[in-house]
């Protein structure tokens, strides 16, 4: 074959040179192919469990086809409304808020000098994020409960009168957006704070020398460095934003239904009605719905931004 | 002509049994691994395990092993263990009240035992359970249960309160009724600043079946169904067990009890925030911060002689739900039942192993008691423990709740006998047989609407048991509503018919 002149270079080697080529980095990402392969992909086609009346000696291939039985039961349940819009609301308020307070956190803690400090600080905020869930709702309960509680005290030897929290589901939105800010926060400013300290240095000092001031440069440098990050993060994101984190609700808020306005969502909905029934096909056909709602709205979500700039689209 | 045909028919009786236990083949050596709620324990429970192996080894060539789920998030780590069994459990231990035993047969979760297994493999567990009781264990003619049905027991639920501390309150007689109950609760209010008088944990939703059903029971003649998601079904009373009561959907004694919880409430006679709680209530009495403790005859049995120990003179008595009414049901006999495991590679072996486990006395008292002499002492067909025993240290734990044996079986010394058998012969004089034995609930149908109304009632029950509202009448209203939307009627009717094709024939 030969080249036809000033015509640029097309060659492009083959698949196994490719691959001989990138072997380290190939090496390196194996645990994670290794991972999503065995936890993600392998259990794929369990999914069918939702089409299925399961029976435990049949196994789930040879028990018998429902179609889509499983799935009446979040339509019928007329919660259905009450449940996306909960469910939703708290995630974008968590995607939202939570990636905001990030990045602030972030370019703040790279703007401080003090090396003991910044470490300490960032250990600090990180610790929460380790607590478990159901830690977080005793310290929550000790703090806000009316009887007893460290708050409620603390109103009541200023002469205040402490509301009851616990039977208002008024304040549970903001409860819970806190209490998930204060375990995220830590563990999320990591992330931009690697892609700030990965930036390239020589821009910062230029924009020193001309004079810009600390404003000036996270507004003009260090913000448009990380849009590539803040919109992969919001990409990955946004695909499980029908899926609440039940861990977090169910601690925080229990049975207690005088919250449930404000507080139910998908999960803990589910879990209340099955947890006598143990119906693991009707449980996976909620989880199945979740996922391809969840698939559907990435890609969308993708195909928006690659229309915005095509740069910026994870595919 | 006569004795010679006897004597003829009771050689083939002989021989029909003779050859079936020489057939039994155990010339390999297996291990049987035994499902069982609790938590692993942290006593002598190996060595007394290593002892029985032993003995099973040299009698069928048998070894057991425990497989435990532990109390943490016990329902699902339970269903889900059945469900993703894979021959690697032989024995379950189950319950048709408490452990989904129904729900699980209908998956495919235990196996079909056949009568010709039962009496070659567990001949004495075959003969000590009467016909009717097998009858009792069969779903769609076939057995998958062997029963708990030679045991004494009471699981019946009410509420353990401090004798002394009523008769200050001037219940000379103790508490008896909702109504004492409400005295008694008052009086510890008014005169004891440091004391809750029953310091609910309100967190879950295991107190909405028994507040709720407990005033019912107290105050109808209804009679709880058991084997459902959501405890709503009840039948009308003991002479017309088989219509269901309707309860639940109209009628003011619903109301009655909604009221009377909210007056509570706002007495004070537990925490505001109640259904967050989450407390150790029986831990809370035995240091005297808590008056009462809300659960079953079989515990209280116990915790009176706890209670001695930890608060003398306490004299914790017993006010169980239905006493005013006279409203009391024996325990069903699949209250604790063994089964085995659809996918057990050694099914004949596991029948085996339980035979002896039920049946064997000597294999019973080390399961059940431990080492003689050493652990425990036997006067009068009682058992005593050493000084300084202590049972999470000292003691053994099989959890053998499917198939205790009273033939077997020694009375606790340390237990009040002269209480517990004064209150259990007035349970006698009361008490009627579980009358829907034969009665399982299949869920096909209206399984959907089950699970939603298994939602309505966790979210407005505790609301109505623990009396958080500002207005009974209108919340019952709500839940009413809210039972219809979701389509109670067509449940009941349900359910109706097919206890109809049951019991009306």
């Amino acid at each position: 074959m030969t080249k036809a002149p000033g015509k640029v270079n097309t060659y492009r080697p083959s698949v196994g040179h490719t691959i001989w080529q990138n072997r380290t980095l190939i090496l390196m990402c194996l645990p994670a192919i290794a991972f999503f392969f065995v936890f993600a992909y392998m259990p794929m086609p369990g999914a069918y469990i939702a089409f299925t009346n399961f029976q435990y000696n049949k196994g789930i291939f040879a028990s018998p086809f429902v179609g889509l039985k499983n799935f009446q039961f979040l339509f019928i349940s007329g919660q259905l409304g009450l449940l996306l819009k909960n469910t939703v609301l708290y995630n974008i308020a968590f995607i939202v808020l939570g990636n905001v307070v990030q990045l602030a956190f972030a370019i703040l803690l790279n703007e401080v000098t003090h090396k003991a400090y910044k470490k300490s600080a960032q250990s600090i905020m990180f610790l929460p994020y380790f607590i478990s869930d159901v830690l977080v709702s005793l310290l929550v309960y000790n703090l806000l409960n009316y009887d007893f509680g460290f708050i409620s005290h603390l109103v009541r030897s200023l002469g205040g009168e402490m509301p009851k929290v616990y039977q208002n589901a008024n304040a549970w939105p903001f409860i819970i957006v806190a209490v998930n800010l204060w375990k995220s926060t830590g563990y999320g400013t990591v992330v931009y704070f690697a892609a700030i300290t990965g930036m390239d240095s020589s821009m910062m000092e230029a924009a020193q020398i001309d004079g810009a001031n600390a404003w000036q440069r996270i507004r003009y440098i260090t913000l448009p460095t990380l849009k590539p990050t803040v919109i992969i993060l919001f990409l990955f994101a946004i695909g499980g934003i029908l899926k609440g984190n039940f861990g977090l609700f169910y601690n925080l808020v229990g049975n207690n239904s005088m919250l449930f306005k404000t507080t139910d969502i998908i999960e803990t909905y589910v879990y209340r009605s099955m947890m006598n029934s143990f119906n693991f096909s009707q449980s996976s056909a909620v989880g199945l719905f979740q996922s391809v709602v969840g698939f559907f709205i990435v890609l969308g979500a993708n195909a928006f931004v690659k229309h915005l700039d095509p740069d910026y689209a994870l595919f | 002509m006569k004795k010679l045909l006897a004597v003829l028919l009771a050689a083939m009786m002989l021989m029909s049994i003779v050859p079936a236990v020489a057939e039994i083949d155990t010339s390999e050596h297996v291990k049987i691994v035994y499902l069982v709620t609790g938590d692993k324990p942290t006593n002598r429970t190996d060595e007394v395990l290593a002892k029985i192996n032993e003995l099973l080894t040299e009698k069928i060539n048998a070894e057991l092993e425990f497989r435990w789920i532990e109390w943490t998030d016990w329902q699902t780590q339970y269903n889900l263990a059945l469900a993703t069994q894979s021959g690697d459990i032989d024995l379950i231990g189950t319950a048709t009240d408490w452990l989904d035993a129904w729900p699980n047969s209908q998956k495919g979760a235990f196996l079909a035992l056949s009568e010709d297994m039962l009496k070659t493999y567990a001949p004495k567990t075959w003969e000590t359970v009467s016909e009717a009781h097998w009858n009792l264990c069969k779903y769609n003619g076939e057995i998958y249960l062997m029963p708990e049905d030679n045991y004494a027991q009471w699981t019946n639920h009410g509420f353990m309160y401090r004798g002394d501390w009523a008769r200050a309150a001037g219940l000379e007689n103790g508490v008896h009724s909702w109504a004492d109950l409400a005295v008694y609760f008052q009086y510890v209010k008014d005169n004891m600043p440091d004391v809750i008088p029953w310091d609910a944990n309100g967190n879950g939703s295991s107190y909405s079946p028994q507040m709720a059903g407990g005033w019912q029971t107290s105050h109808t003649g209804n009679i709880a169904i058991e084997g459902f998601p959501v405890s709503i079904f009840y039948g009308e009373s003991k002479d017309n067990p088989y219509t269901l009561s309707r309860y639940y959907v109209e009628g003011d004694e619903l109301v009655n009890f909604a009221k009377e919880m909210k007056r509570w409430a706002d007495a004070g006679f537990w925490r505001a925030d109640v259904l967050n709680y989450t407390g150790d209530v029986a831990g809370e009495m035995e240091e005297g911060k808590t008056a009462a403790h809300q659960h079953h005859t079989q515990t209280w049995t116990g915790e009176r002689t706890t209670m001695e120990r930890k608060q003398p003179g306490s004299d914790l008595g017993f006010f169980y739900f239905g006493e005013e009414t006279g409203n009391l049901i024996s325990l069903n006999i699949t209250h604790g039942a063994m089964a085995v495991a659809a996918q057990s590679k050694h099914p004949e072996r596991a029948l085996m192993v339980y035979d002896l486990m039920r049946n064997d006395p000597e294999i019973y008292h080390l399961m059940q008691y431990g080492f003689e002499g050493e652990m425990y002492t036997v006067e009068d067909g009682k058992f005593s423990r050493p000084e300084g025993f202590e049972d999470s240290k000292d003691g053994v734990s099989f959890n053998f709740w499917w198939g205790r044996n009273d033939d077997l079986e020694y009375k606790n010394a340390q237990l009040d006998w002269d209480a517990i058998d004064a209150l259990y012969a007035e349970y006698d004089k009361v008490k009627i047989d579980y009358p829907y034995g034969q009665y399982i609930y299949d869920n096909s149908t209206v399984g959907v609407f089950m699970d939603n109304l298994s939602n309505v009632y966790n979210t407005y029950m505790p609301r109505i048991v623990f009396g958080m509202n500002d207005d009974p009448e209108a919340l019952v209203k709500e839940f009413r509503q809210a039972l219809q939307d979701a389509g109670i009627e067509m449940v009941m009717s349900e359910i109706q018919s097919q206890l109809d094709a049951v019991y009306k024939k």
